[in-house]
């Protein structure tokens, strides 16, 4: 259904989905001996990984810049660093080292010796170039880098980026910019419309061939380190819009690397393949209730507190998905990703147990008795109507049960589900009364947090934002983000980030609920080296910079 | 001549409502090319910001002007038949992308839709002419049982059977991956393959629809005079059958046909998106999520169209086959 790269399998609950969930729960049962292919000994050093959506067909663009660009183009292009997804460590990739020399000046040290798949030298040039190009075009720079960028200047092997003001968490952003080739990119009349059908990186792997259904990179023999990267070749066949569909081809073993929500994974996918197949579904963000806090009742921390200690977070995580990730810690940090930044005075590490006493204190603190079952107040019962788009299934099963518990603590609760687009008008504009939404899932806590908590994203009602939808506005955790922006060494870090902890575990601006799920499904028949719990150097996510990490790491099997 | 006056001027009345609806329809849709985009990088777990929603709105096209001179605009695009670019893909030209869909589409629901009516029309003259015997009880109930699934699930079924399981067929796709659509023999031969499934289901499910219309009409005509005459008068069963009996029962068919097959250029959504093959149906699904008006509109246009036209030509035709629409100005019946 949507085209641009990203395609990783929501839980779209399409008509087909249960059907197919149903059939395939059968093939587990029975299709295991049969069908499961036995390793033939050696294996590929042919990389399959499910991309793309085509549909119906794929259209040719390597444009790393643009929003349709096909997902193969980030092994093509490099940027100057990337942090993990899972706590932040930076992998270095076209520089060798970043460093802050005051909070707004951030100098790179480039790599020596890497050449364009051309043959041409690779330079500081070539850097300043490309920040340049998405100044001139706003239209390329989606990662918004000139909002907070004064100037790039290089110098010999460095060069300098200088911010408007202090932001050292936005080198993140900085570093994961793809870098493209000056001598090829300086014609291009308008990039905004380009689409690089002959694309010149620094990446392992080139264009090899390209058909509207697959198509097919080839090992860049020429890349700076070359003798990592263990596939001599990258399979990008087009999958199917159809989530039924794509769980067949997933579940037949078509790909080494897949990202998919499989309803009980351990006999739709392992099972098929003992041997090979195996799954890693680590916490990719956090799933939260947002109250808008524009609306009177929800302004009272008390009534927050309340709705919190009424949830059983481990039985809506059950619910929603399955049991494979966990009931969210109120902290704001996703654990175990971020255990280094936890503030080690939260207890049981900032997650709340559900507690109906508790919560009826705290409800009581803010005005509302329990009669007969209901919650009143000034003879009024509590409502709450919970908007969520009516095909992720999972937020649905979520809610189901969040109305449930809440109407055990007499609220009256609706669900409200709506098609993506109205309910992104909704908790854009800050029409909503309550809401189903993501949290976090950057892997760097300040992201998280300002994104959040900022009050400058905290438009007017009908005016809409993308960010801080319940509108939370205090200007004490603004200073505490402005400090941490500002902060370069990790133990100054630390405190900021504990104090924002304490903010979103006591203030409970977002009803964080549980972790929503990152669905890598491996195979180790042709590789090992996949991300793990062992090692969670990514997040196993193949439509962001995590592909260029994975493929770097693998190793023959 | 009035009669051909009538219809051509109710045709182009026709016409300018549909393209007029199909103008306001999708923007009656809630939300946005971008916040279709928005969704679909919200769906992936991506960070949104400001900045990030400045840059897509710049990508994307979007509409801009009053609705009444975007109105305008369409109009004459239309008349000069310029469809623009797509929003969601700036650098695709809508018509290409048309281009390259309708093929599939064509040739899949066409096939079919032929094949179906035939075979539906056939048996159900067979069944009506044999009603209430064995040979009408199991041609009805067989075409109950297999209209009764609605075609997705039915190609779910297929799919789970015949390419998953059994891997006979290929699971998703139009044509292997690799392959680019070209004429040779062996890219028809693997297309045909791919498309014996889709294929197998819309033709399964939509033939009880031919059965039972030409049964009931068949059973209908039977009862009539001319055909108990012929009946009395001795003629052979099969000329009783087929010239008297199925060639007047057929006309209500030939109307049905007619419009299925204006249908055909609108693709079937949910058998392509089972499929995933590369038709219109799921060109147009796509285009629907992510509010990409130009291609919509085009695609609807296209449907529209073709849809009126074969309507068109099966009210022309009609006065060929039944002289009684000539006489008495359009009833067609």
């Amino acid at each position: 259904m949507n085209r641009s790269y990203p395609r990783p399998r929501r839980r779209v609950a399409l008509a087909g989905a249960v059907v197919a969930a149903t059939a395939l729960a059968v093939a587990g049962c029975t299709g295991g001996a049969s069908s499961s292919t036995s390793s033939s000994g050696g294996g590929s050093s042919v990389l399959t990984i499910q991309g793309d959506a085509g549909d119906p067909t794929l259209t040719e663009n390597f444009n790393p810049f643009a929003t349709t660009q096909l997902g193969g183009t980030r092994l093509m292009y490099e940027p100057l660093e990337i942090p993990s997804s899972v706590d932040g460590t930076y992998t270095p990739f076209l520089a060798t080292s970043q460093k802050f020399s005051d909070p707004t000046t951030l100098v790179y040290t480039l790599r020596d010796g890497v050449k364009w798949s051309d043959g041409q030298p690779f330079s500081g040039d070539d850097v300043v170039f490309t920040f340049d190009l998405l100044k001139k075009f706003p239209a390329l720079d989606t990662t918004g880098v000139w909002t907070q960028l004064a100037s790039v200047a290089g110098s010999g092997n460095t060069v300098t980026m200088t911010f408007k003001q202090p932001n050292v968490p936005f080198a993140a952003t900085v570093s994961q910019v793809p870098i493209v080739p000056k001598h090829a990119w300086s014609s291009v009349a308008d990039p905004t419309k380009y689409t690089n059908t002959k694309p010149v990186g620094t990446g392992p792997f080139t264009l090899k061939s390209f058909a509207p259904t697959e198509y097919i990179l080839a090992k860049n023999t020429s890349y700076w380190q070359a003798d990592k990267i263990v596939p001599t070749q990258v399979n990008y066949p087009a999958q199917s819009s159809n989530q039924s569909t794509n769980q067949l081809d997933v579940t037949s073993g078509k790909f080494d690397w897949s990202y998919n929500f499989l309803p009980n994974v351990q006999q739709t996918y392992v099972d098929r393949d003992k041997q090979h197949n195996t799954f890693w579904f680590p916490p990719g963000g956090t799933i939260g209730l947002y109250l808008n806090l524009t609306k009177p009742v929800y302004q009272d921390v008390n009534f927050r507190q309340g709705i919190s200690q009424s949830l059983d977070r481990a039985t809506i995580a059950k619910k929603a998905v399955n049991g494979y990730t966990d009931a969210a810690s109120l902290s704001g940090l996703i654990l175990p990703n971020l255990q280094k930044w936890l503030d080690p005075s939260l207890e049981n590490q900032g997650v709340v147990k559900q507690d109906s006493s508790a919560a009826t204190a705290s409800f009581a603190k803010a005005g509302w008795t329990l009669q007969g079952g209901k919650l009143m107040k000034d003879g009024k019962q509590a409502t709450m109507s919970i908007v969520m788009p009516t095909n992720f299934s999972d937020w649905v099963a979520a809610a189901t049960e969040v109305k449930t518990e809440l109407g055990k603590a007499g609220i009256d609760v609706t669900l409200d589900l709506p098609q993506f687009a109205q309910y992104q008008q909704e908790i854009g504009a800050g029409t909503f009364d309550a809401a189903i939404g993501g949290y976090g899932g950057s892997g760097n806590p300040y992201t998280d947090f300002n994104n959040a908590l900022n009050s400058q994203f905290a438009t007017a009602v009908n005016t809409p934002t993308v960010n801080n939808f319940e509108r939370f506005k205090d200007p004490a955790v603004d200073q505490a983000l402005a400090t941490l922006a500002k902060a370069t060494d990790m133990s100054q870090q630390q405190q900021a980030t504990y104090a924002l902890e304490q903010v979103m575990f006591t203030k409970v601006p977002i009803v964080l609920m549980y972790y929503g799920g990152s669905w890598g499904l491996f195979s180790t028949k042709n590789f090992t080296g996949w991300p793990s719990k062992d090692d969670p150097y990514t997040l196993p996510t193949p439509y962001n910079n995590a592909v260029l990490l994975v493929v770097t790491h693998l190793k023959k099997a | 001549m009035r009669y051909l006056l009538t219809r051509v001027g109710l045709f182009v009345l026709t016409l300018w409502a549909a393209v007029t609806l199909n103008f306001v329809l999708p923007r009656l849709m809630p939300g946005s090319p971008l916040d279709a985009a928005l969704a679909r990088l919200a769906a992936s777990g991506q960070q949104v910001t400001n900045a990030q929603v400045r840059a897509i709105e710049a990508q994307l096209g979007s509409p801009h002007g009053s609705l009444l001179s975007q109105y305008g605009q369409y109009l004459s695009d239309i008349v000069h038949l310029r469809f623009g670019t797509s929003f969601t893909d700036p650098t695709q030209s809508v018509a290409s992308a048309i281009g390259r869909a309708l093929p599939w589409t064509l040739v899949l629901v066409g096939v079919t839709t032929i094949i179906a009516f035939v075979l539906g029309t056939l048996l159900g003259a067979f069944a009506g002419w044999r009603r209430g015997r064995r040979s009408d009880a199991v041609i009805t109930t067989t075409a109950t049982f297999f209209g009764a699934f609605p075609p997705f699930w039915f190609g779910l079924l297929l799919l789970f059977g015949l390419a998953f399981r059994l891997q006979w067929f290929p699971i998703s796709g139009g044509f292997s991956e690799g392959a680019t659509p070209n004429l040779s023999w062996s890219f028809l031969g693997d297309a045909a393959t791919h498309s014996v499934l889709p294929g197998l289901t819309l033709a399964i499910t939509t033939l009880s629809g031919w059965v039972f219309g030409m049964r009931n009409t068949m059973i209908n005509t039977l009862g009539e005079d001319y055909v108990v005459f012929a009946e009395a008068n001795g003629l052979r069963e099969r000329t009783v059958a087929l010239g008297y009996a199925a060639r007047n029962a057929l006309l209500p068919n030939v109307t049905a046909f007619g419009l299925s097959l204006g249908a055909v250029v609108g693709g079937s959504v949910l058998v392509e998106g089972v499929f995933g093959y590369p038709g219109v149906g799921q060109l147009l699904f796509k285009a629907v999520t992510n509010h990409d008006f130009p291609l919509m509109q085009a695609l609807f246009l296209v449907i529209t169209v073709s849809m009126l036209v074969t309507i068109f030509i099966v009210d022309l035709l009609y006065t060929r086959l039944d002289p009684r629409v000539r006489a008495e100005g359009g009833d067609a019946s």
